[in-house]
C-alpha cells in the first residue's frame, strides 16, 4: 500500500523538522501512543494501540529515524506486532520552504500482516490515511 | 431454484412386482445416510469427547516468508490450564518429513518437518502447538506467545520466481523449480509442419481454496498398555493414512488404527496427511493423554491445501477445415512452499488428458513446477483434469472463430466415432467407451438448439451482450490400475452373510457425501435378492475394512463396488455346495435366482439365504470340506480407468455497465456408465456444477505481493449460495464402461471440469461482437467490465 | 475463532444500561443483534470485557408515527423493517433497504440501531438514513440528545454515539413512494461495493441521493443533487446527474473493486435508483 500526501505549516522548515525528530512530540503526534523509550540514537521502542474505532489492538514495536538530512529530509520506519497481526511502514519526508512557512511531502509504504490483512484488508488503506492525516493534524497542533 | 431433470428422477418406489434381484440397482433412492445427518445425530470429529482429552492450537507465521530468530513461551506456559507447549526444536528431529507419494525424477523438494524450524515458508506455516484443558485456554495462550521473526522478501509469482534474480523459496535447494515433467505423444513435429495455421493463446486457470463445510480436525488417543494409537481424522484417506503414518511417528501399522468419523467435505483438501495429524498424534503418545485439535476456518483457508494455480502457454496446429491436428503446451504451476501428497502428479494429469474428446495426431507438454511462499497446491475436485478441459474446450472454440466456423462443427469434426472405441489417444490413454455424439445431440436438443441462436441473435440487435458456451467434455477417473498408483490402485471389498441371515458389507472406500452406504446397498440387494433394510454398509475405521484405497478421483463406486460384486459372487459359489448338500444335488445343477437357491427345474424346493446362513454357521449338517461361514472379501483391480463425458450448454447475459454476468440457462447431459442410484448421480452432477461457478465467476485464492492471504475468510472469498445456481437441466446417457463388472464410470468430478468451460466459453461468447478474442478466469464484474472498456464498448 | 473471555450483563431498562457503560468506559461494548459486534470478537480484533446485551430492553423495539414522523426503536430487527406493511406504505425506501442486507440470518438478527451506530463504510442503512435525513436520539448520561444523519456518520466506523450512549429512536419522515435503494453487493461478503438511495420529491423538484461502499464513509452526492434541483426528471437529466455522483470522492480500494471500479459503480447504481425511484410515483 502505497500513500503520498502533501501538508502545509506555518512554521519554517528548520522547526517542522526538529519537531518530527523530538521523541516527546512524536508521541503526541501518534494517536495511541502509549509508549516510546529510546533505545539508540534515534531509535525507540514503542507501545502503540491503534485501529479503528473500536476495532483497536495492540502493537509492539520499534520506530527508527535515519537518513537524517535537517532540515530538508529524512525517514522514519516503525514496525509492530500484536495480536491482531503485524505492521510495517515507512515513509520518505521531505520538507521545503513555502513563503514564511513549509510544504511537507510524505510518501510511505505500509504492509499488514495476520489477521488484519486477512478480514480487514479493506479498511487498511483508509485506516493507514486517516492516520496519517491525524499524524500531521496533530503536528501542526504541536508547532502552534 | 429449482432443477429441471429431463427425465426426473423423483424418488421411487420399488417397482410393484418387480423381482427380488431387480428392485433397487437404478432406482432413484433417498440415502440412508440422510437421517442421521439432517437430524444432528452423526458423529464428526468435533463431536468425539474422550477422558482426559486435552485440545491443541497452533501458532501459525503471519509472514510468508522469515526467519524465526525465537520462540518464548514462558509466559504462555504459566496460564493455568495450558500443559504444554511445543516448536520445531521440541519434535521436528523426533518426527519424519511429511511426504509427496509422487515426487517425479529429478524433482526438488525440501524437508517437509511438521513444524517450521529456523524459518517460516508461507503464512499459517504451523511454527508451534499450545496444548490445554479447554480449547478457550489454548486460544488464549495463543496470545502470550512471543515468535521473533526476521521478515524476508516473498516468492509469490510463479513467473518471476523462475528468473535469474528472484530470490529463492528454499535457499538450500538453488532453484525455485520444483519439479519439471514433460509428456510428447504423436509425431509434434510433422503435425505442425503440416498445419495451415498455428493459433496460440495464454490460458490461466487461478489458485482456488476449497472451503469444505468441515474445515480439518483430527483427535489421537494412545493406549499406553496395548502400545497402539487410535487416530480419528477428518479425512478421505484413513488406509493411506495409516500408511504413512507408522513412518512419521515410529508406531507399526498393525498398531494403529485410523478412523474417518462423518466427514464435512472433502473435495480433495481431506486427500493429504498432513502436518497437523502427524504432531497431535505423537503428541498423543508423549502426553499420554487424548487431544483434540480442530482448525478455524482461517486456518483452513490458509494452510489446507489449495487447488489448480496453472499458466499454459498454448500453441495449436490447425487446418483451414477445422481439423485440429496437435498442441503444444508450456505451463507454469504454482506449488506452494512444498509439495504434499499428490501436488507433483496433478498438473501430469492435465497433460494425459489433454487432448479431451478429440482425435489429436499429436500433444506435447512441459510442466515447470515452482516452489512459492504460499500453500501448498493438491488435488482439488477434479485434479488436474478442469485445467485441461477449459484448456482444450477454449481452444476448440478458438478454433472455430479464428477460422469462421461453427463450434458445434468443429467439435463434431474432431470427435471419434463411437465405433472408434476403446479409442487410443494421442497421450497414450485408451478410453474406455464413448458416445460423444449422443450426449452432444441430447444436450442441443434439451436446450433447444436453433432457437437458442435465435435468442442470441435477437439479444444482440437489442444490443445486450448475450453469450452461448459450449463444452464436450471426457474425464480421467476411477483411478487406476496399480502399475499407474502411487500405492495401489486396486480396491477392497467384504460381504458377510451373518448368522441371522443379515448381510454387512465393508467396503475400503471412504464416502464422505457419495451415499455409497445406500448405492452399495442397491447392489448387494440386488444381487443377493434380498430387501435392503436387511443390509448395512461399514466404511472408513481401519479396524473393521481391513485394507483399502479410500475414496477420491471418482473411484468408490466403480471400484469398490466391483470389489463387493466380486465378493457377492464368490459367496453364491460357496452357498452352491451348501445348498448342493442340503437338497441332496450336486453344486453344478444348482441355481441361484432372486434370492433362493434351487435344483435346476426344481423351483419349488428352494432354499433362501436365512436357512443357509444358519446351516453355514451352527455347522451341523456341513458336506465334507465345507469351511463354515458365508463371507468373502476381494481385491478389484481395474483394467484401466474410466473415462465419464457429456456435454454442458450455457447461455450468459452480460451487464455491459457492471460486468455482471447471469447465467440465464444451464443444460448438462452427462455419461457416467451405468447409474446405481440416479439420485446420487444428480447431486454429484449439482454439485460440480456449483463448485465450477464458483471457479468461474468469483472464485479466486489472492496472496498480495507480501505474500498475505487476502482470502482468508468467507468475507473475502466468494463461494456459490443458493441464490446464485440458475435452474438446472439435466440429462444423461449411459454408455457403459467395459473395465468393471458393474459398467460405471464414476461421477464425483464431471460436473466440476465439463461446466467451468461451457460457463468460459458462454461470457466469452456474450464479449465477442465487442472484439473481445479471451479473457481469463475468474469473470469478476470489474474484470469483464474493464474488458469491455478497453473495447470501447460500455453504454 | 474463539472469543477472549468476558463478563455479560443484560440491563433490562436503558439506565440500567447506561450504568453499566458509565462504570466500564471502554471496557464494555453494547450487544445488539451481534452480527458485527460477534464476529470481530471472536476474531479478536474487538476485546470487550463487559458485554452489556440491551436485547430486552422493550421500549427501543417499536415502531410508532405520529405527525408524520416515523419513531423506530434502535433494536428493531431488518427483518421487522422488511417485512413492516406499515412501513411499505409510508416509508417504503426502509422496507427496501432491509431486505438487501445480509442473508435471512442476519435479518433476524441484526438491527438497525446496531447497524448505525457500527457506521460501516459499506453497510446498508446509512445510506437510507442519509438520503431520508433522518434524526438518532441518543440516551447519554449527559442528557439525551438528537444527532441529525450528516452529523452521525462521523467516519469510517465510527458514529456519533459515544462509547458511554445508547443510540434510542431514529426518526424518519413519511416519504412519498418515489424511492429507490440500488445495491451492487461485494460478492463474498454481501457488503456494498457501491449502494446508492434515492429520494425523490417530484413535488419540490428535489432529490436526495446518498452513496455507501464507496468511500470511507456514506455521503449526499451534493453536486448530483444541484444539478437536478429544480428539474423535471428525465433519462437525460438523471443521466447528468449521476455522472456528478463520484465528483470530489476519495474511493476506497480493494481486491473486489478497484477506486476506479467504484465511482464508475456509484454513479451507474445512481442512475438506476434514481431512474427507479422516478418511475414509482
Amino acid at each position: 500500500m502505497k500513500l503520498a500526501a502533501k501538508y502545509a505549516f506555518e512554521a519554517p522548515p528548520e522547526k517542522v523538522f526538529a519537531a518530527l525528530v523530538e521523541p516527546a512530540i512524536l508521541q503526541k503526534c501518534i494517536e495511541g501512543c502509549e509508549k516510546m523509550e529510546k533505545t539508540e540514537e534515534d531509535s525507540y521502542d514503542a507501545h502503540l494501540k491503534i485501529g479503528v474505532a473500536g476495532l483497536k489492538g495492540s502493537y509492539v514495536g520499534k520506530i527508527r529515524i535515519y537518513e537524517k538530512k535537517p532540515p530538508e529530509s529524512f525517514t522514519l520506519q516503525a514496525a509492530g506486532k500484536g495480536a491482531p497481526g503485524w505492521v510495517k511502514g515507512t515513509a520518505r519526508i521531505q520538507i521545503s520552504p513555502k513563503g514564511e512557512g513549509s510544504e511537507l511531502q510524505c510518501e510511505s509504504e505500509g504492509q499488514v500482516g495476520g489477521v488484519i490483512a486477512a478480514v480487514g484488508s479493506r479498511l487498511v488503506e483508509a485506516a493507514a490515511k486517516k492516520m496519517l492525516h491525524e499524524f500531521f493534524r496533530k503536528l501542526g497542533e504541536q508547532l502552534g | 431454484m429449482s432443477t429441471t431433470i429431463e427425465e426426473a428422477p423423483k424418488v421411487e418406489e420399488a417397482p410393484k412386482g418387480a423381482k427380488a434381484s431387480q428392485k433397487y440397482f437404478g432406482r432413484a433412492m433417498k440415502r440412508v445416510e440422510d437421517p442421521r445427518l439432517l437430524k444432528g445425530i452423526a458423529t464428526y470429529v468435533d463431536d468425539l469427547k474422550l477422558a482426559g482429552m486435552l485440545h491443541a492450537e497452533y501458532v501459525r507465521s503471519p509472514h510468508a516468508n522469515a526467519k524465526i530468530n525465537s520462540i518464548k513461551t514462558d509466559s504462555a506456559k504459566k496460564l493455568p490450564g495450558v500443559v504444554a507447549i511445543f516448536t520445531g526444536a521440541d519434535v521436528n528431529d523426533k518426527l519424519g518429513t511429511i511426504p509427496c507419494a509422487t515426487p517425479l525424477p529429478g524433482g526438488k523438494s525440501p524437508d517437509h518437518k511438521v513444524l517450521a524450524g529456523a524459518r517460516a515458508y508461507f503464512v499459517g506455516h504451523p511454527v508451534a502447538i499450545v496444548v490445554a484443558e479447554t480449547r478457550a485456554i489454548a486460544r488464549d495462550a495463543l496470545e502470550l506467545i512471543d515468535v521473533d521473526y526476521d521478515p524476508l522478501p516473498a516468492v509469490i509469482d510463479p513467473e518471476k520466481a523462475l528468473e535469474k534474480n528472484s530470490p529463492l523459496t528454499h535457499p538450500e535447494l538453488g532453484t525455485n523449480i520444483a519439479f519439471t515433467w514433460s509428456l510428447s505423444g504423436g509425431d509434434v513435429e510433422s503435425a505442425f509442419k503440416e498445419a495451415d495455421k498455428v493459433l496460440k493463446i495464454r490460458l490461466i486457470h487461478p489458485r482456488l481454496t476449497p472451503m469444505a463445510i468441515e474445515p480439518r480436525g483430527c483427535v489421537a488417543s494412545w493406549h499406553a498398555g496395548e502400545s497402539s494409537l487410535t487416530l480419528w481424522t477428518s479425512t478421505q484417506i484413513p488406509h493411506l493414512v495409516r500408511t504413512l503414518l507408522p513412518g512419521l511417528i515410529g508406531i507399526p501399522e498393525n498398531k494403529l488404527r485410523v478412523v474417518a468419523p462423518e466427514v464435512g467435505g472433502g473435495f480433495g483438501s481431506k486427500l493429504n496427511l498432513y502436518a497437523e495429524e502427524v504432531v497431535i498424534s505423537h503428541l498423543a503418545i508423549r502426553l499420554n493423554r487424548p487431544i483434540k485439535w480442530i482448525e478455524g476456518r482461517r486456518e483452513n483457508a490458509a494452510a489446507t491445501i489449495h487447488g489448480r494455480d496453472q499458466i499454459g502457454d498454448h500453441e495449436i496446429a490447425i487446418k483451414k477445415d477445422g481439423t485440429v491436428l496437435a498442441i503444444r503446451c508450456k505451463a507454469i504451476v504454482d506449488v506452494g512452499s512444498y509439495c504434499q501428497l499428490l501436488t507433483p502428479a496433478i498438473p501430469t494429469l492435465t497433460g494425459i488428458m489433454l487432448c479431451g474428446c478429440y482425435k489429436l495426431k499429436a500433444v506435447q507438454m512441459e510442466v515447470t513446477g515452482v516452489h512459492t511462499n504460499k500453500m501448498s497446491t493438491d488435488a482439488y475436485r477434479g485434479a488436474g483434469r478442469p485445467e485441461a478441459a477449459y484448456i482444450i474446450e477454449r481452444i476448440m472454440d478458438l478454433v472455430a472463430s479464428e477460422l469462421g466456423l461453427d463450434p458445434v462443427q468443429v467439435r463434431l469434426k474432431n470427435m471419434p466415432e463411437p465405433t472408434e472405441f476403446p479409442f487410443q489417444t494421442a497421450t497414450g490413454l485408451q478410453y474406455d467407451s464413448g458416445n460423444y455424439q449422443a450426449a452432444f445431440n441430447k444436450a442441443r436438443e434439451l436446450a433447444d438448439w436453433p432457437n437458442l441462436l435465435k435468442e442470441r441473435d435477437a439479444a444482440r440487435k437489442a444490443g445486450r451482450l448475450f453469450g452461448i458456451g459450449l463444452s464436450t467434455y471426457v474425464e480421467i477417473c476411477a483411478l487406476g490400475p496399480s502399475k499407474t498408483m502411487a500405492a495401489g490402485g486396486w480396491e477392497w471389498g467384504c460381504v458377510r452373510i451373518e448368522i441371522s441371515g443379515k448381510v454387512t458389507v465393508i467396503t475400503g472406500t471412504t464416502p464422505h457425501g457419495q451415499g455409497q452406504e445406500t448405492s452399495f446397498a442397491q447392489i448387494a440387494a440386488d444381487r443377493l435378492g434380498i430387501p435392503i433394510e436387511d443390509i448395512v454398509v461399514l466404511h472408513g475405521d481401519t479396524a473393521t475394512a481391513h485394507f483399502g484405497r479410500d475414496t477420491y478421483g471418482s473411484r468408490a463406486t466403480a471400484l469398490g463396488g466391483s470389489a463387493i460384486v466380486m465378493s457377492i459372487d464368490k459367496i453364491i459359489e460357496k452357498t452352491k455346495t451348501l445348498a448342493a448338500a442340503l437338497l441332496k444335488s450336486t453344486p453344478e445343477k444348482i441355481e441361484f435366482a432372486d434370492g433362493k437357491f434351487f435344483v435346476s427345474g426344481e423351483a419349488e424346493n428352494e432354499l433362501g439365504w436365512g436357512q443357509l446362513a444358519s446351516e453355514a454357521y451352527v455347522a451341523k449338517n456341513l458336506p465334507p470340506g465345507f469351511e463354515p461361514g458365508l463371507e468373502a472379501s476381494s481385491f478389484f483391480e481395474p483394467p484401466n480407468c474410466t473415462f465419464p463425458f457429456g456435454t454442458h450448454i450455457v447461455a450468459v447475459d452480460v451487464d455491459r455497465d457492471t460486468g455482471q454476468v447471469k447465467i440465464l440457462k444451464y443444460i448438462a447431459v452427462d455419461d457416467c456408465g451405468k447409474q446405481v442410484n440416479p439420485l446420487l448421480v444428480e447431486g454429484q452432477v449439482q454439485g460440480g456444477i456449483a463448485q465450477s461457478i464458483g471457479a468461474a465467476l468469483m472464485e479466486r485464492t489472492v496472496y498480495d505481493e507480501n505474500g498475505q492471504l487476502l482470502t482468508g475468510e468467507f468475507m473475502d472469498y466468494a463461494i456459490p449460495r443458493a441464490t446464485d445456481i440458475p435452474d438446472y437441466v439435466l440429462g444423461s446417457t449411459e454408455t457403459p464402461s467395459p473395465s468393471n463388472p458393474l459398467g460405471v464410470k464414476g461421477v464425483g468430478e464431471a460436473g466440476t471440469i465439463g461446466s467451468t468451460p461451457a460457463i468460459a466459453n458462454a461470457v466469452i461468447d456474450a464479449l465477442s461482437p465487442l472484439g473481445i478474442r479471451h479473457l481469463d478466469l475468474p469473470f469478476t464484474p470489474e474484470r469483464v467490465w474493464r474488458a469491455i472498456q478497453q473495447k470501447g464498448g460500455g453504454s | 475463532m474463539i472469543a477472549a473471555a468476558f463478563d455479560y450483563v443484560r440491563p433490562a431498562t436503558l439506565d440500567e444500561a447506561l450504568e453499566h457503560l458509565a462504570k466500564h468506559g471502554e471496557d464494555a461494548k453494547v450487544l445488539a443483534g451481534g452480527h458485527s459486534l460477534i464476529p470481530a470478537m471472536k476474531l479478536r480484533l474487538s476485546q470487550p470485557r463487559v458485554v452489556v446485551d440491551i436485547g430486552r430492553i422493550r421500549d427501543l423495539h417499536s415502531m410508532r408515527e405520529r405527525d408524520g414522523q416515523i419513531a423506530i426503536g434502535a433494536l428493531t430487527t431488518h427483518y421487522e423493517i422488511e417485512s413492516s406493511d406499515f412501513l411499505k406504505r409510508s416509508c417504503p425506501l426502509l422496507p427496501e433497504v432491509a431486505g438487501k442486507i445480509g442473508d435471512v440470518q442476519v435479518r433476524n438478527k441484526g438491527t438497525i440501531g446496531g447497524s448505525c451506530v457500527h457506521a460501516d463504510p459499506a453497510g446498508d442503512w446509512p445510506a437510507a438514513m442519509l438520503a431520508l435525513d433522518a434524526e438518532f436520539e441518543i440516551g447519554s448520561p449527559r442528557g439525551n440528545r438528537t444527532v441529525v444523519a450528516k452529523d452521525f456518520f462521523v467516519d469510517m466506523l465510527t458514529s456519533a454515539v459515544q462509547p458511554d450512549e445508547i443510540l434510542k429512536f431514529i426518526r424518519v419522515r413519511v416519504t412519498a413512494k418515489t424511492t429507490a435503494y440500488v445495491k451492487f453487493a461485494q460478492k463474498a461478503s454481501g457488503f456494498a461495493i457501491a449502494g446508492v438511495a434515492a429520494v425523490v420529491d417530484k413535488a419540490r423538484k428535489d432529490v436526495a441521493i446518498a452513496v455507501t461502499g464507496v468511500a470511507a464513509k456514506v455521503y449526499r452526492a451534493a453536486a448530483a443533487e444541484s444539478s437536478l434541483r429544480g428539474l423535471e426528471l428525465s433519462a437525460t437529466t438523471i443521466a447528468t446527474a449521476a455522472q456528478q455522483v463520484a465528483d470530489g470522492v476519495d474511493p476506497l480500494s480493494d481486491i473486489h473493486a478497484s477506486s476506479e471500479f467504484r465511482a464508475h459503480l456509484a454513479r451507474v447504481q445512481a442512475k438506476r435508483a434514481l431512474e427507479l425511484a422516478a418511475s414509482r410515483g
